[in-house]
């Protein structure tokens, strides 16, 4: 019987859900390998009471979505989360890195309603026990088809751990902190390629801290470069505010 | 040998010719450094290159390539088949080719790899002389000097170039593609004038006094504690090397599960998980252990099995690791117990 499957959305934009329907030459094939019990973004039903596999967008910010998550991790036999927000907490953790009650008032002003329960931003695995991990924003449609069937058949998570100048490296591409630019590449989770950089920009860390970073020296590396070593920690708040380093 | 002079405004004649048969691969500027890469017009042909972001050992060993195509139904293979376009890589530097002799030794040996073996055979190699730039120290191996491995060896003499042919097809190739006389007494004079002047050229010093030696009586010593702190584990000394040959190899399914693709992709000592086996065992836990067995390997473990040290003084990991981490800075390191 084909594994029924939850995608479920919490604080984000979508994006990595709208990034699964783009797998258009794709999506039928990946729709033939489990049961759709409930897709947030694309149907209007409810999340039913059992399903196999639970597949998590988005940032932890209220009560509500610590109890949809609670509820999940009981159901689910599997937990997948997908996206930056989800996996480290992404730009919505950003709003813990200031005063978050104030912040709240300023964009929300006094008379916003506010919601429930409402809490600094956080990762799902913060809150429960996450078995599988698609990181980056927004996700590679093909990495969460690996992931997903990885998790229909039982092996175990594969994530790159190591950080991304090896594959920035094969890439050819001319070191940014070569020519005295931030790049946090030297410290992030690999396995997108090195894709930002390719295309002319800097990474940006979308996919995590890299367990295998070593933060200390890399620091070390931006002072020998002419840039601010703290600008390693700053740049670090865009998608890891959390500091959340996922294994 | 066979030996030819070249005008050297006659060059481009060649390399136009070598591409009506072949493909041919040479240095081109990318983004104010230099890439080997396919070209059609010989006016992209950098040869005043200092050195390539990656070296040649793509061409033959690629970074990811398919090694087979299998069917998960009955377990079937589908395509295992190499396909090698004839190709010519022009404008090596001695320690590219020396370099590739490094690899041949691993990948043609004992047990011999079918698709590095088969892109090898197809591809002939021209190699250049060249200057050195801030970070060679090929002199220290020897490997500022190529005697084989290469089909046709340009040696620049100002207007024109010493063309050392070392394969019948060398010679081939410089008759049919490109005007060429042979050599005068006057033009063997120039030639030893001029390769003496390169090799005066290249004078780095590093003391390699009895290096294996070193490696084993400091193995236990503090500096390598101090290069692990420094070591940023992210493995691209090992990706821009040209004589690092590990990899690893994985199954990729395609979406719909029915078949997939088995892919080997270059891998790096520096990785935690490169010695990672079962029952969650790691025989390099820690960076200081990883850089240790990088040079352990390099400087004693493949000269104890093939006579050469694994390194030819390209200078490339010098240039690439963020944190300056080096084999000349870690050999002073190893005679000197400081770390600099």
């Amino acid at each position: 019987m084909a594994p029924r499957v939850a995608i479920i959305g919490l604080a984000s934009d979508f994006g990595c859900q709208v990034q699964v329907t783009n797998m258009e030459d794709h999506l039928l094939d990946v729709l033939g390998l489990m049961d759709l019990a409930y897709w947030q973004l694309a149907s209007s039903g409810h999340l039913p009471e059992e399903y196999d596999v639970a597949v998590i967008e988005g940032a932890v910010t209220t009560a509500d979505h610590v109890a949809t998550l609670l509820k999940a991790r009981e159901t689910a036999a599997v937990v997948i989360a997908i996206g930056s927000c989800a996996v480290t907490g992404g730009i919505p953790a950003l709003a813990g890195t200031v005063d978050y009650d104030a912040r709240y008032g300023v964009v929300y002003g006094d008379g916003a309603a506010v919601a429930r329960g409402r809490q600094v931003p956080k990762p799902v695995s913060s809150v429960i026990k996450v078995d599988y991990h698609v990181p980056g924003c927004p996700i590679d449609p093909t990495e969460f088809v690996t992931v997903l069937s990885r998790a229909i058949m039982g092996l175990k998570d594969d994530m790159p751990q190591d950080p991304m100048c090896a594959i920035c490296k094969t890439q050819e591409n001319v070191c940014f902190l070569d020519r005295g630019r931030a790049c946090l590449g030297l410290v992030t989770r690999t396995g997108c390629t090195a894709k930002c950089v390719t295309l002319g920009r800097p990474c940006t860390g979308c996919r995590g801290i890299s367990p295998e970073a070593n933060i200390p020296a890399a620091r070390l590396v931006y002072a020998e470069k002419g840039l601010d070593p703290l600008e390693l920690d700053r740049l670090f708040d865009l998608y890891n505010a959390a500091r959340e380093v996922v294994v | 040998m066979f030996f030819r002079v070249i005008d050297k405004e006659r060059l481009p004649d060649l390399i136009t010719g070598l591409g009506t048969e072949y493909e041919v691969i040479a240095p081109v500027e990318k983004d104010g450094r230099f890439v080997y890469a396919p070209v059609v017009d010989p006016a992209e042909v950098r040869l005043d290159y200092d050195t390539t972001l990656l070296p040649p050992k793509k061409w033959f060993f690629p970074a990811e390539e398919t090694l087979m195509r299998f069917r998960v139904a009955d377990n079937e293979v589908l395509d295992d088949e190499v396909f090698a376009a004839p190709r010519v890589l022009f404008g090596l530097h001695p320690c590219d080719i020396n370099a590739l002799l490094l690899m041949d030794n691993v990948f043609t040996g004992r047990y011999a790899d079918p698709y590095y073996m088969r892109r090898r055979e197809q591809t002939l190699l021209i190699g250049v002389s060249c200057t050195p730039s801030d970070t060679c120290f090929c002199n220290v191996w020897d490997t500022n000097e190529v005697h084989w491995g290469f089909d046709v060896f340009l040696t620049d003499m100002g207007d024109r170039y010493f063309a050392s042919c070392r394969t019948v097809k060398g010679a081939e190739i410089l008759d049919r593609f490109v005007e060429n006389r042979t050599v005068s007494d006057e033009d063997t004079r120039e030639f030893q004038r001029v390769v003496h002047d390169f090799k005066e050229a290249f004078d780095r010093t590093v003391d390699t006094t009895q290096l294996p030696v070193l490696l084993d009586a400091k193995f236990d010593s503090p500096i390598w504690d101090e290069f692990g702190e420094k070591c940023l584990s992210c493995g691209a000394c090992s990706m821009v090397c040209p004589t690092c040959y590990c990899f690893d190899v994985h199954d990729r399914l395609e979406p719909d599960q029915k078949s997939g693709v088995r892919v080997r992709t270059w891998d790096s000592c520096q990785f935690k998980e490169f010695a990672a086996v079962a029952h969650g065992q790691n025989f390099r836990d820690t960076r200081a252990s990883r850089v240790k067995y990088r040079y352990y390997h390099k400087q004693w473990g493949y000269l104890s099995k093939f006579e050469r040290v694994l390194c030819v003084g390209c200078g490339r990991c010098a240039r690439a690791c963020p944190a300056g981490i080096n084999p000349v800075n870690v050999i002073e390191a190893l005679q000197t117990g400081e770390v600099r």
